[in-house]
């Protein structure tokens, strides 16, 4: 009961922090107006005479690359520089509580993106004929994947105490993970299959395509949840004698 | 309340705080003294669970802060040295933030916040962002956080540094006010404000303690020596200087600063014992000067403090 009340408490400092100052705004009117500039200018979409989401779903993940770090990245290293990590550590409240709440205050941010992002496929229905099965299946994707990025992003933001370093460091980090096979690929392309379940694009693949197996959905759970217990024993990191 | 035994603490080869022991007694106020790193700080953030320790025990109310930290540190309320806000926040929306995560009920919070502007002078600015307030507010900001949840158990890094003296004196009595239910360590390395704040101080010297006593008690194991301040017109500086130095007992004289127009004041220190204030009376008689000013420094903590934390 406490600490669901103390994860709530610092979820939502997070949350009002970004609405209450342009971070929010700018961050999301940024990413719809790159997913508008890619689905409709890019992409030729209206060439291909055919009403499809697709593309726009396979393109988010990679952005994503960039938009859950900047989310991220002040979580934990913002405190650090600011100090403000000497009130939390001496209020009543265990580090696993502070990851938690931060991780869903992000997670409300992007939340609130996915679901303004929904625009894309409304406006795509009433042009054509939009399986409505396959965006589902794609925004549980999107969720889960940004979710597992968010969590690398705190990750690395317990870091350090600077913002830029703890970007360029979520940036490098999903970046390895989103494209892991094809990374091993070039050196050794035997073993693309081997690295396969890790990568975050093929079973992201495999949820977009619209068949949610659980196998897919417990890799990212299992992602969020090993990326969040090694940010709290890296904040614990300080009581190390 | 307080219980430190054999403290120590080390950074790397550096040691900050080497075998300090002390106990805290309820309603105590508190005064950790020192010259800047001399380990005030460190000893005040291992006690409220901030850093670890190398080595020692930490007890507060008996309870070891190595093996339940959370319930030490939900009787603490702490203002850490620097003072760190989320600025970002509205002063009301930062208290609420602090008073939920502090425990208070819900329903208490609001009633809660009011009483600790109160007291601490905020009310007029419970609607401001914190990063538009003065440093002065921001600090009775970071004092009203510290007393959102009632706590027993104050402890206060430097609470008046960088303040005006009318702030000062401010959050000086509101120190006291506050200590007539809790216990309070505040440090410092001012000593009027112990004087003025404290009932016990503790003076800290290169992560050693060196002294443990109540003002007066401090004061007086230094009862061997006196210094007079001598305030006199009439007389050319250098006369007056001879003069004073001739007398009996007087080992040194220096000049001092006076506000009193046309007047020479003077430091004369000598032993304890010796009657040096009528001797100087008497010296200003024969000379013909006007004496403005004679007094005793009564509390010399000032020089206590010198001899205590001296680099040797």
């Amino acid at each position: 009961m406490e600490s669901i009340r103390n994860i709530n408490a610092i979820a939502r400092r997070e949350l009002s922090l970004y609405f209450n100052s342009p971070i929010a705004y700018i961050a999301i009117t940024v990413f719809l107006a790159i997913c508008g500039v890619y689905l409709f200018v890019i992409y030729p979409f209206f060439e291909g005479n055919q009403a499809t989401i697709r593309p726009l779903m396979e393109q988010i993940p990679l952005f994503f690359i960039l938009y859950a770090p900047a989310i991220t990245m002040r979580l934990i290293s913002e405190e650090k520089r600011s100090g403000t990590v000497e009130l939390l550590a001496t209020w009543p409240v265990t580090d696993t509580q502070i990851i938690v709440g931060k991780f869903l205050g992000a997670l409300g941010l992007l939340s609130v993106t996915l679901t303004l992002s929904l625009i894309f496929p409304l406006i795509v229905s009433s042009l054509g004929e939009l399986d409505a099965g396959l965006v589902l299946g794609c925004y549980l994707g999107l969720f889960l994947i940004g979710a597992a990025y968010l969590a690398m992003g705190l990750l690395t933001s317990t870091w350090t105490q600077n913002q830029i370093v703890a970007f360029i460091l979520a940036v490098l980090l999903c970046t390895f993970f989103y494209g892991i096979d094809a990374l091993v690929a070039e050196v050794w392309t035997s073993a693309r299959d081997a690295f396969a379940f890790l990568s975050f694009k093929v079973h992201f693949a495999n949820i977009a395509r619209g068949v949610i197996d659980s196998r897919d959905v417990i890799f990212y759970l299992s992602v969020i949840g090993s990326s969040l217990a090694a940010a709290t024993l890296s904040l614990q990191a300080r009581n190390w004698k | 309340m307080i219980e430190v035994k054999n403290l120590n603490k080390s950074y790397g080869s550096l040691q900050a705080v080497k075998d300090v022991s002390f106990s805290i007694q309820r309603g105590e106020i508190v005064g950790f003294l020192g010259p800047n790193g001399a380990g005030k700080s460190t000893t005040m953030k291992i006690i409220t669970g901030f850093i670890p320790m190398s080595d020692g025990c930490v007890k507060v109310d008996g309870t070891d802060i190595g093996e339940d930290s959370l319930s030490v540190r939900k009787r603490i309320g702490y203002l850490p040295e620097s003072n760190p806000l989320y600025t970002d926040m509205l002063v009301y929306d930062y208290l609420e933030h602090v008073a939920t995560i502090r425990g208070v009920a819900k329903k208490e919070r609001h009633g809660r916040i009011a009483t600790v502007a109160n007291l601490c002078g905020l009310a007029e600015r419970v609607g401001q962002q914190i990063a538009t307030l003065s440093k002065g507010f921001r600090q009775r900001v970071g004092l009203a956080q510290a007393l959102i949840h009632d706590p027993d158990i104050l402890i206060l890094d430097e609470p008046t540094s960088g303040l005006d003296p009318n702030q000062i004196v401010e959050i000086r009595n509101l120190i006291k006010r506050l200590g007539e239910n809790r216990t309070i360590i505040l440090s410092t390395h001012n000593l009027p404000e112990v004087m003025a704040t404290c009932s016990r101080m503790l003076i800290i010297h290169n992560g050693s303690l060196v002294a443990d006593g109540t003002p007066a008690d401090l004061q007086a194991r230094e009862e061997d020596t006196q210094r007079v301040k001598v305030v006199v017109s009439g007389a050319g500086s250098e006369e007056v200087k001879a003069a004073l130095s001739n007398i009996e007992g007087a080992e040194s004289v220096q000049a001092a600063l006076t506000a009193e127009p046309n007047a020479l004041a003077f430091e004369v220190m000598g032993q304890g014992n010796t009657a040096l204030r009528p001797h100087i009376y008497q010296l200003a008689v024969e000379k013909e000067w006007q004496l403005i000013e004679l007094h005793r420094q009564v509390l010399d903590l000032e020089g206590i403090f010198r001899k205590l934390t001296q680099v040797v």
